[in-house]
């Protein structure tokens, strides 16, 4: 099921529209506020193969800005900001897809249209050498490595916005 | 038949007598002849688990990984509200406030509790520390690592949470948290060889039905574990090993 439009935020934001990587499209709406991430916690969720939340963390939940039944069942690109280029998600669904561990800096937006960064790792859940799921787990990242792939992103985006 | 039950070497040591009368409890309870085995190491655990030798065992997040993908264990229960936190700490009237004031080179205390380690390696990151940028300083005990930061001898030191929040007043009023995890899903848990299959329901019904129990609530409040033992499925296993996979890089 795809992504409903967000809701247009109270404080002032920017709409954007933003496609998914099984190219169904949503429309976003994104303020500068960026929340701090909670000290100490790991930020956790789980998917399905297709992508979809089995499980969301407290700490997943409550940094969403969504409650848990809004996001279990949803597509974890409502999480996407449009400020992330599409080829840091492919690169996460081929790594992942092989049965890999993949790692990456992710931008997250929240329901109120303010972002988040993590640290994020993804690996796939395999069992009786099946995968059957996904889970990740999010940490802290450091200013210096946000602000570094904050301008790796600005750069990927305008590549994908030129190839489009 | 005598089954062996290990417990992981990293609980504090005033629980030593706790685990002792669990074991106690547990066989009255189970019907069940058990060997409580405490090994003093990490490494002497690992022998004692390659020896084959380990029948049940509660072993902390890290290990378990390894015993149920590769040694078969499965999961029988976890203690319920009792999560593997960690503190990392300097002295209190250290300049450092925050884990991001910590500088490559700094000294770090720590002793030999790889889960301690591995989730203060990951609450490093934020500071833009490896492993690699920090000189470490293996101490035997917590105590020992406490010391170390009070005296400035180390930017600061690794703890098992429990073991910073039961050091003695007077050494925790010298020491100030740079954070302190709270990482939540991540328990020891209790495991059982499949020699013991046929017997694990019977242990892990004990263990379910100590809380609140006359006999029972004591040596969980003495192991600090109040709110007593949940049954663990082997996909709340998978599931907590895949989370600490993520953790080891």
């Amino acid at each position: 099921m795809p992504l409903s439009d967000m809701q247009k935020p109270d404080e002032p934001s920017t709409e954007h529209r933003v496609t998914h990587h099984d190219g169904t499209t949503r429309t976003v709406y994104v303020t500068q506020r960026e929340i701090a991430y909670p000290e100490g916690r790991l930020i956790i969720s789980r998917t399905d193969l297709d992508g979809v939340l089995t499980h969301a963390n407290d700490a997943f939940v409550e940094l969403s800005g969504y409650t848990r039944e809004e996001l279990i069942g949803q597509p974890h690109a409502i999480l996407r900001h449009p400020d992330m280029p599409k080829a840091a998600f492919k690169d996460l669904w081929d790594t992942v897809g092989a049965g890999k561990k993949w790692h990456g800096y992710v931008k997250n937006l929240r329901k109120d249209g303010a972002h988040y960064w993590v640290y994020a790792t993804a690996v796939p859940n395999i069992r009786g050498g099946k995968t059957v799921g996904y889970t990740s787990v999010r940490r802290k990242p450091s200013r210096r490595k946000i602000e570094e792939l904050s301008a790796v992103y600005k750069e990927w985006l305008a590549v994908e916005r030129s190839q489009a | 038949m005598t089954f062996n039950l290990l417990i992981a070497p990293d609980f504090a040591p005033e629980r030593f007598a706790g685990w002792h009368m669990l074991n106690t409890v547990l066989q009255k309870k189970s019907g069940l002849a058990l060997h409580l085995i405490t090994p003093a190491s990490a490494a002497e655990q690992a022998q004692l688990i390659a020896d084959g030798k380990v029948d049940a065992v509660y072993a902390n997040p890290f290990d378990a990984a390894s015993m149920v993908r590769d040694n078969g264990y499965q999961a029988v229960a976890r203690p319920l509200g009792k999560s593997d936190e960690m503190v990392i700490a300097t002295a209190a009237g250290s300049p450092l406030n925050t884990v991001e004031d910590l500088r490559p080179g700094c000294r770090i205390a720590l002793t030999d509790n790889k889960d301690v380690k591995l989730i203060g390696l990951r609450l490093l990151e934020p500071a833009d520390l490896t492993e690699a940028d920090v000189q470490w300083q293996m101490v035997d005990t917590y105590q020992a690592a406490a010391r170390m930061a009070i005296k400035g001898e180390v930017d600061a030191s690794f703890f098992l949470a429990e073991a910073f929040h039961s050091l003695s007043r007077l050494t925790t009023a010298q020491l100030k948290p740079l954070i302190e995890s709270k990482l939540a899903d991540i328990t020891h848990v209790l495991l059982t060889h499949p020699r013991m299959a046929a017997e694990a329901a019977r242990l892990r019904d004990a263990l379910l039905g100590l809380a609140g129990t006359p006999e029972g609530q004591p040596v969980l409040d003495e192991l600090g574990i109040k709110g007593g033992f949940e049954a663990m499925n082997e996909e709340d296993a998978e599931f907590m090993i895949d989370l600490m996979d993520t953790l080891l890089d």
